[in-house]
C-alpha cells in the first residue's frame, strides 16, 4: 500500500469521480454524459496503471538518476510539423505536402540524436 | 545522490552550443529552462490580453460609445477570454510546476523532458495561430470563449479566424495536457508522498484533473471542426447541448488548475512569512484531492438555463464544493493566526489573496444555486465572479509566487519598494473594476454587450469600473518596470544578489543555490535530509536546538 | 446572508492576524502543526450546513418550477436573429406580434396578471436567452428544441427583457417589453380589440 501510494492516489481518485458518477446517473442525463465521464474515469484509471507500472519498475525514491537530453534537437522540426497540419485543416491539405518533409527531418533529427549540447 | 549529466561522451551528435545562445533555449531539456520559457510566455501574452481587456473598458466607460466597432468589440473579448484562460493562466501554472517540483521533490530534471519541451512548443504555436486570426480578412474568432454552435459555425461565424481559433486552441491545449502529464508521471521520483510541499501536491492534482477533464475540449473542438464542415448537423439539438456538456466538462476543472497551483503558492508564501509549519498539511492535500473530484461533477451548474441540465444534481456538487474550500480556508487562516507575519511583497499578495479569492468563492456558491443562476447567469454578475476568481484571487497567487520565487529563479532580489506600490495599486484597481460589475449585473447588464443605452443607468458604474481599470495598467506598468530595470541592473551586476534562502524558506528549492545549477543540486549544495513536507524549517528547528544544547552545556 | 457573515468572520481574523501577530510585536511562532480533532468538528460542521443547503436549494429549486393549479396562459416565443417574436396560440384567430428590434421597435409580450403564463421558447438560428431582469429569471432559447416555464405577475407594468446569451452583431440591442395588464384588458386585447394594450 505505502509502497504504492503514487498508484492509490490516482487510481482512488478516479474512483471517486466514478462514484460520483454513479450518483449523477440516480439523477438521470443526457446519455452524451455518460459516455464523456466514463470515459474521463477510463482514462484516468490507464493513468494509475501507467504510474503502478513505472513504480514497479523502479524505487519509490530515486537516489540515481539519469538525465536524458538526447535527440531534443528533434523537438522543434516535430511541433512545427504538427503546427502545419493542424494549419492543413484550415488552409487546405496541400500543407501536408511540407508537413510530411518536415516531420521526416525530424524523425531524421530524433534517429541521429541531435541535440544542442549544454555545457 | 549519483547523477548521470545530459549528453554523456557516449552520446553522438550533439553540437555544443553556448548555454545563453538561443539554440540553447529552444532546445533545452533543462526543467528551468522550460519552466521559464512557458512562464515569459505566458506572461508577455497576459499583457497582451490585459490591453484589449482595457479597450474594453474604455469602450464600455460611457454609454453609447463607438470607440470600437460591436464586430471587433466582439473579437476583443472572445481572444481576452480564450487567451487568458487556454494561453495565460493554465500554462503558467503548470510552467510553475515544471520549474518548480522537481527542485521540490529534489529531483535533478523532469521525468519525460523532451514531452515537456514538445508540449511548450505546441502551446506557443498555438497561441500564434490563435492570434494570427487577427490578420484575416474577416478578423478574428468573434463568439467568446465558450463558442457555443450553432452560434459558432461556419453560416453565422464566417471567416478563417474561427478556424485558427479552433486549431490554435487545440494545440496550445494539447501542449498543457503534455506538459501535465510530466509533472504527474514525475511524482513517482523523489520523498514519500506524505512529504511532498503543498505546492507539489496541487500540482498533482493539477494534473489529474487536466488528465481527466482535458480531452474532453479536444472533444469539444473536434465537434466544432466537423460542425463547421458541414453545419446541418448543429441542426440537432443533441449535438448543440453536447457540445455544451463537452465544453463545460473541460469549463469547469480548468478553472480549477488554474486555481490550485496558486492557491498552493499562497499556501508556501503563507507558511514562510508566518515563519511556521503550514497548518493542516494533511487536511488541505485531502482537501485538495476532494475538491478536484467534485470538480468534475459541477460542470452542469454553468447550463441551468439551458433547462437540460440535472439541475439538483449540479448544485448538490457545487455546494457540497464548500467542504473543502472551507477547510483550505481554515488551513490558511490558521496558519497565519499562529504565526509571526513579516509582511513583505510575496506576504502581501497572499495574504490579499485571502478576502478578495472569498468573494470569488462565496458567489460562486450564489451561481451554483438555480435560483440565484437564473437571473445572474450571463450577466455582469458572472463576468464579476470570475474576474474575483481568476484575477483577484489567481492572479494575486500569481503574483506572489513571482515576488517569493523571483530571487531563487533569477538570483537577484525584485525591488520592495516598487513591489509595495505595486500591491496597493492592484488591490486599488482590481476591487473598483470588479466590484461594480456585482451590481451592474444584479441591475439588469448582460455580459458581451458593446455598449448599453444611457436610460438603463449602467453609466457610473461602467465608468467607476474602467477608472479601476486604469489603476490595474498602472499596477502592471510599475511591474514590469520593476521587473525589466532589476534584469537589466542584473546584467550590469549592479543588483542586489539573492542569497540561497532569502526568505527563511521550507522546502528544497531553497537549499541549492539561486538560481540553481543544471542538475539542482551539487556536492556543494546537497540535498538536505527530507525529514517532512518542510525539510528546511526541520533543519533550522534542529540547529536551533543543538546551540540551545550547547549553550546549556557549562 | 450567510456568505455576507462567513465573509466577515474570515475578514475578523484576517485582522486579528493583522493587528497582534505581526513580527514586529514579538510574538514567537506557534510550533504545531495541525488539531485533529479541532478540524474533524471543523469539517462536521461545514458538512452539516452543506447538506442544509443542499435541501433548501433542491426545495427552492421545485417550488420555482411547480406546475400551476390553473390552466396557464401559454405563449409561443421565438428568438431569432435579432429579435424576439411572441404568438398567442389561444387567441380566436393566431396572434403573432414581432419587430425589429431596431430603435425604438420593440416588439411587446403581453401577460395577464395573476395568472400563470407558460412561455414556450424556441430560436429560428442561434442559441439565445430569453431575460427579465425584474423577474430575476431567465431560460435559453435553443434552434429544434423548446424550454417551457411558467411565471406569474402580480401587477401591471413593463419592464425591459434582454436576450442574454451573445449571439452576434445586434446581440447588445436584442430587446423586447413585457407588459402586465389586468385579465380583462389582457382578453380584450386578444381578441384584437384597437385600443387595448400596445
Amino acid at each position: 500500500m505505502k509502497r504504492h501510494l503514487s498508484f492509490v492516489v490516482v487510481a482512488g481518485w478516479g474512483l471517486f469521480n466514478g462514484i460520483l458518477l454513479a450518483v449523477l446517473a440516480v439523477y438521470g442525463e443526457n446519455s452524451i454524459v455518460y459516455w464523456l465521464w466514463g470515459g474521463a474515469v477510463v482514462l484516468l484509471e490507464l493513468a494509475a496503471v501507467a504510474v503502478l507500472a513505472s513504480s514497479r519498475s523502479g524505487p519509490d525514491q530515486h537516489v540515481r538518476y539519469r538525465v536524458p537530453d538526447r535527440a531534443a534537437g528533434a523537438v522543434v522540426p516535430i511541433a512545427f510539423g504538427f503546427l502545419l497540419i493542424a494549419l492543413a485543416f484550415v488552409y487546405g491539405w496541400w500543407l501536408l505536402a511540407l508537413a510530411g518533409p518536415l516531420l521526416l527531418v525530424a524523425v531524421a533529427l530524433a534517429v541521429r540524436g541531435t541535440t544542442a549540447r549544454e555545457e | 545522490m549519483t547523477v548521470a549529466p545530459p549528453t554523456e561522451k557516449s552520446d553522438i551528435g550533439g553540437r555544443p552550443v553556448p548555454p545563453s545562445g538561443w539554440l540553447g533555449w529552444v532546445t533545452s531539456t533543462d526543467h528551468k529552462r522550460i519552466g521559464l520559457l512557458t512562464a515569459g510566455t505566458s506572461f508577455v501574452l497576459f499583457v497582451g490580453m490585459g490591453t484589449l481587456a482595457l479597450t474594453m473598458r474604455a469602450q464600455l466607460a460611457q454609454p453609447e460609445q463607438e470607440l470600437v466597432s460591436s464586430h471587433l468589440y466582439n473579437q476583443l473579448f472572445t481572444i481576452h477570454g480564450s487567451g487568458m484562460i487556454y494561453l495565460v493562466f493554465t500554462p503558467f501554472a503548470l510552467g510553475m510546476g515544471v520549474y518548480l517540483v522537481p527542485l521540490q521533490i529534489g529531483a535533478p530534471g523532469i521525468a519525460m523532458a523532451r514531452l515537456t519541451l514538445l508540449g511548450y512548443w505546441f502551446y506557443a504555436l498555438g497561441a500564434a495561430v490563435m492570434l494570427a486570426g487577427f490578420a484575416t480578412p474577416l478578423r478574428a474568432h468573434a463568439d467568446g470563449w465558450f463558442s457555443y454552435p450553432p452560434m459558432a459555425d461556419s453560416v453565422h461565424s464566417p471567416g478563417t479566424g474561427t478556424d485558427l481559433w479552433i486549431a490554435g486552441v487545440f494545440l496550445a491545449t494539447t501542449g498543457t495536457i503534455i506538459m501535465g502529464w510530466t509533472v504527474l508521471r514525475k511524482r513517482t521520483y523523489g520523498m514519500t508522498m506524505l512529504r511532498l510541499p503543498v505546492f507539489s501536491w496541487s500540482m498533482i492534482v493539477s494534473c489529474l484533473m487536466v488528465i481527466g477533464a482535458f480531452p474532453a475540449l479536444l472533444a469539444a473542438l473536434g465537434l466544432l471542426a466537423v460542425g463547421r464542415a458541414d453545419p446541418s448537423m448543429f441542426d440537432q439539438n443533441v449535438w448543440n447541448i453536447g457540445y455544451q456538456h463537452l465544453f463545460w466538462f473541460y469549463g469547469h476543472p480548468v478553472v480549477y488548475v488554474m486555481f490550485f497551483p496558486y492557491l498552493a503558492a499562497v499556501a508556501e508564501v503563507l507558511a514562510v512569512f508566518s515563519g511556521r509549519r503550514f497548518f493542516g498539511y494533511k487536511g488541505t492535500v485531502l482537501s485538495l484531492l476532494v475538491f478536484a473530484a467534485l470538480s468534475m461533477s459541477v460542470w452542469g451548474h454553468h447550463m441551468f438555463a439551458t433547462g437540460q441540465a440535472t439541475n439538483d444534481y449540479y448544485s448538490l456538487t457545487s455546494i457540497a464544493l464548500l467542504v473543502p474550500a472551507g477547510v483550505e480556508y481554515f488551513a490558511m487562516v490558521g496558519t497565519i493566526l499562529g504565526g509571526r507575519l513579516r509582511l513583505a511583497p510575496p506576504m502581501l499578495f497572499a495574504l490579499a489573496f485571502i478576502p478578495q479569492f472569498l468573494i470569488g468563492g462565496l458567489t460562486g456558491i450564489m451561481v451554483g444555486t438555480p435560483v440565484i443562476d437564473y437571473h445572474v447567469t450571463d450577466s455582469y454578475f458572472v463576468v464579476a465572479h470570475l474576474h474575483y476568481v481568476l484575477f483577484a484571487g489567481s492572479a494575486f497567487g500569481l503574483f506572489g509566487a513571482v515576488y517569493f520565487w523571483f530571487p531563487k529563479v533569477t538570483g537577484v532580489m525584485l525591488g520592495h519598494r516598487l513591489g509595495r506600490l505595486r500591491f496597493w495599486l492592484l488591490v486599488l484597481g482590481t476591487n473598483v473594476t470588479f466590484l461594480p460589475m456585482f451590481a451592474l449585473g444584479y441591475l439588469g447588464m448582460p455580459r458581451r454587450i458593446s455598449s448599453y443605452a444611457s436610460f438603463e443607468g449602467f453609466g457610473w458604474l461602467n465608468l467607476l469600473s474602467s477608472i479601476g481599470a486604469a489603476f490595474l495598467a498602472a499596477a502592471m506598468t510599475v511591474f514590469a518596470v520593476n521587473v525589466l530595470w532589476t534584469l537589466r541592473k542584473r546584467t550590469l551586476g549592479s543588483a542586489e544578489k539573492a542569497p540561497d534562502d532569502p526568505w527563511g524558506g521550507h522546502t528544497l528549492e531553497w537549499a541549492t543555490s539561486s538560481p540553481p545549477p543544471r542538475l539542482n543540486f551539487t556536492p556543494d549544495h546537497p540535498v538536505p535530509p527530507v525529514t517532512s513536507f518542510a525539510p528546511l524549517l526541520d533543519l533550522r528547528q534542529k540547529q536551533k536546538e543543538e546551540t540551545a544544547a550547547d549553550r546549556s552545556r557549562p | 446572508m450567510k456568505q455576507r457573515h462567513i465573509f466577515g468572520d474570515v475578514l475578523a481574523l484576517l485582522g486579528y492576524a493583522l493587528l497582534r501577530r505581526r513580527a514586529g510585536r514579538q510574538v514567537t511562532a506557534s510550533e504545531r502543526s495541525e488539531r485533529p480533532r479541532l478540524e474533524a468538528y471543523y469539517v462536521g460542521v461545514l458538512v452539516a450546513f452543506a447538506a442544509f443547503l443542499v435541501a433548501w436549494t433542491a426545495w427552492q429549486n421545485q417550488r420555482e418550477h411547480e406546475s400551476a393549479a390553473r390552466p396557464p396562459v401559454r405563449v409561443d416565443v421565438s428568438s431569432f436573429l435579432w429579435c424576439w417574436a411572441f404568438s398567442y396560440p389561444q387567441a380566436p384567430e393566431r396572434r403573432t406580434v414581432s419587430g425589429s428590434c431596431r430603435g425604438d421597435d420593440l416588439p411587446t409580450l403581453v401577460v395577464p396578471t395573476g395568472h400563470p403564463v407558460q412561455l414556450r421558447l424556441t430560436s429560428r438560428d442561434v442559441i439565445h436567452s430569453l431575460w427579465v431582469p425584474h423577474l430575476r429569471y431567465k431560460m435559453d432559447a435553443f434552434p429544434h428544441h423548446v424550454n417551457t416555464f411558467t411565471l406569474t405577475l402580480d401587477r401591471e407594468g413593463r419592464w425591459m427583457g434582454k436576450c442574454a446569451e451573445f449571439c452576434g452583431q445586434r446581440h447588445r440591442t436584442m430587446h423586447f417589453w413585457i407588459k402586465a395588464v389586468s385579465p380583462e384588458e389582457y382578453d380584450k386585447w386578444l381578441q384584437g380589440q384597437q385600443g387595448a394594450a400596445v
